[in-house]
């Protein structure tokens, strides 16, 4: 497989968990509903109900697998390649919150949207590796 | 914020030390983690991150959010600067300006998440002011060619007339194809040189070559000269030239050599400004800069126009800031040693721009490419608008493929389509005025300082006024640039591909 479309496949799946990861765990944390920490029975509760949501479980599962996908990409490609590409899921996250959940996307969202997409394929259209790994 | 940049560097650099995964079985993923396990700055990077995420929630328990989310987007300012001065990473154009625009991206849906409203009236305010902005990017591209000529030619007239106690002997190499106009004066005004010992050998294409008859007049005008005349070369590429190039560089006397095209014309003190420059033993290549001879046709007279300010002066600006890393046909010379380095001629057999890459590969030996003092000249033969503007697209065609940075770049030196487009948004009349006057003001400055003054053009000093015509064309034209790898070039069509032209109808490119 050549370097490039490693990197592709790599960038999109860690895009992906990303997003899911963000919304499946900020779900899973609004159906507990706000956390008390008036005392430690209350946060203890919260605990429980937090590691006995299946939905946690998942976003937790889920981020956990973007993490490797960054370590990988990191391994050969440029620092300055992949950091910018994180960006993306200020445009994934809005629109599969929109899809899933009907919630509206705001005028100025949606210019962000653009802005963010245009600069993150820039970014993704130039070399990945520019210097020698260490 | 700054933690977590950090932090992110140093998983970054662990990573690196991992060396790079090639395989995603659960087995070689296991042990790549275990191998990042033991190296203390992952640790440090992770635990870094992890305080990053939780100062974040703390200040956003205490700081209002208006301050904090917009911080998010500046994390990508910080990064990327991390990333070039300590990372050493090379950013370039594309990924700075992609950044930058991902910033904006997330600057804008933080202003969302704080409630700042963007309506379409405010949107197009700051899109109208964004592109008058960019707008004037070629104006400063103009100041800049003005302050690079300024720079190149007061340097060297300060050092004075050229030497005359450094004249090792040169071959001066010259491939031709057919009956260029003025061919006489060209070939003959290198028999006049002011220089002590040099031979001139031509090859020509076969026997039915044009050329033959004016060169064996040359031949016979100047007996005391001494040239050669070879017929025919191996076809071992599809570029005709390199393949002349192959056998002259062969069949030269002298170790240093100096390669010209047919069309240039020199005047008798060429050779010393050639040779100068390799008196530095870190001067791996000299080329020159020209000036064109035109035969009253518009699209000659544009021709010269564009090789004196267009060309003539983007040299100047690289020559400034990154020092010349190319060469151009109207002059390529160096020595047998050099050019063994790079291998001889012999990979560019398949090349489009073979003077490209020739000085780009003895850049990249480390070794310098020097822009002679003194310009050539170049005679440009009759041609038609179309044949010029074909001939131009070639060149885009070339460019792009050849450095694709450098040609998207060249948007950015269009002034009269951004003066044009600056002036149809500006909120008024007088700004309109404004964008129009210092199109015109900085475009002929450029032309007089790099022209007139710099290369002493006769063309530019009277026909300046023509430049905004050829400006019209160069836009519509290096778009199209980006639709077709095809190019004609002497009634044979080619593709070009990374560099490399392939025939699309005919098995033999010919050139020079």
């Amino acid at each position: 497989m050549s370097l490039r479309r490693k990197t592709y496949i790599l960038l999109a799946a860690r895009v992906v968990f990303n997003a899911c990861g963000d919304v499946t765990l900020g779900r899973g944390m609004k159906q507990i509903g706000p956390v008390s920490i008036a005392s430690p029975s209350l946060i203890g509760h919260a605990l429980l109900q937090i590691i006995s949501s299946g939905t946690v479980w998942m976003g937790i599962a889920f981020l956990l697998a973007f993490f490797i996908c960054h370590l990988l990409l990191y391994s050969w490609a440029d620092y300055s390649f992949v950091m910018p590409t994180s960006a993306a899921n200020f445009v994934v996250v809005p629109l599969l919150v929109l899809l899933l959940f009907n919630e509206p996307i705001s005028f100025t969202r949606w210019v962000g949207i653009v802005i963010i997409f245009l600069g993150v394929t820039l970014v993704g259209m130039t070399q990945p590796v520019t210097r020698k790994a260490a | 914020m700054l933690t977590a940049s950090a932090g992110d560097i140093l998983v970054s650099l662990a990573m690196k030390q991992v060396g790079e995964v090639t395989h995603f079985s659960p087995r070689a993923l296991l042990r790549a983690g275990s191998r990042v396990a033991r190296i203390p700055l992952f640790w440090i990077g992770l635990s870094l991150l992890t305080f990053s995420f939780y100062s974040f929630l703390a200040l956003l328990s205490w700081a209002p959010v208006s301050f904090v989310v917009p911080a998010t987007a500046l994390g990508y300012v910080v990064g990327t600067l991390s990333a070039r001065f300590i990372l050493h990473e090379k950013l370039g154009a594309a990924r700075l300006i992609g950044v930058l625009l991902a910033c904006a991206g997330v600057a804008a849906v933080s202003a969302d998440q704080i409630g700042w409203q963007l309506t379409p009236h405010m949107l197009m305010m700051i899109l109208r002011w964004f592109v008058m902005v960019v707008a004037c990017v070629p104006f400063m591209y103009y100041l800049t060619c003005v302050h690079a000529a300024r720079r190149f030619f007061a340097l060297h007239r300060r050092i004075g007339p050229v030497s005359r106690d450094f004249t090792p002997p040169v071959s001066i190499l010259k491939p031709v194809r057919g009956f260029d106009r003025e061919a006489y004066e060209n070939y003959s005004s290198f028999c006049r040189l002011d220089y002590p010992e040099y031979e001139i050998v031509f090859v020509a294409h076969d026997e039915s070559d044009t050329a033959i008859p004016v060169i064996r007049k040359v031949m016979a005008d100047f007996p005391d000269c001494n040239i050669r005349l070879l017929i025919g070369a191996e076809d071992l590429g599809t570029n005709n030239k390199v393949n002349k190039m192959i056998r002259l560089v062969r069949e030269a006397r002298h170790d240093l050599f100096a390669l010209s095209d047919s069309d240039v014309r020199v005047d008798p003190d060429y050779l010393r400004y050639v040779v100068e420059p390799f008196r530095d033993p870190r001067v791996g290549a000299v080329t020159c800069l020209f000036r064109g001879m035109h035969d009253g046709s518009l699209a000659s007279q544009l021709d010269c126009l564009g090789a004196a300010v267009e060309f003539c002066g983007g040299a100047l600006i690289s020559n400034e800031f990154e020092g010349t890393q190319f060469a151009h046909g109207a002059t390529m010379a160096t020595t047998k040693q050099t050019l063994e380095k790079i291998g001889g001629f012999e990979p560019l057999v398949d090349h489009h721009a073979d003077d490209f890459e020739f000085g780009n590969r003895i850049y990249a030996l480390g070794l310098r490419v020097e822009l002679a003092r003194k310009p050539v000249w170049m005679v440009y033969g009759p041609e038609t608008l179309g044949q010029y503007l074909r001939h131009e697209l070639r060149w885009d065609i070339g460019l792009r493929h050849i450095r694709p940075g450098g040609h998207f770049g060249l948007l950015f030196t269009q002034g009269l389509p951004f003066a044009v487009l600056g002036a149809a948004i500006a909120p008024s009349y007088p700004i309109s005025a404004a964008y129009l006057f210092a199109y015109f003001f900085l475009r002929f400055l450029d032309a007089w300082t790099v022209g007139v003054w710099g290369l002493r053009d006769p063309v530019v000093r009277r026909k300046f006024w023509l430049l905004p015509v050829r400006d019209f064309f160069a836009f519509p034209i290096w778009l199209a640039s980006f639709f077709t790898n095809r190019i004609q070039w002497r009634g044979v069509e080619f593709t070009i591909r990374e560099g490399r032209m392939t025939p699309v109808v005919r098995p033999v490119a010919d050139r020079g």
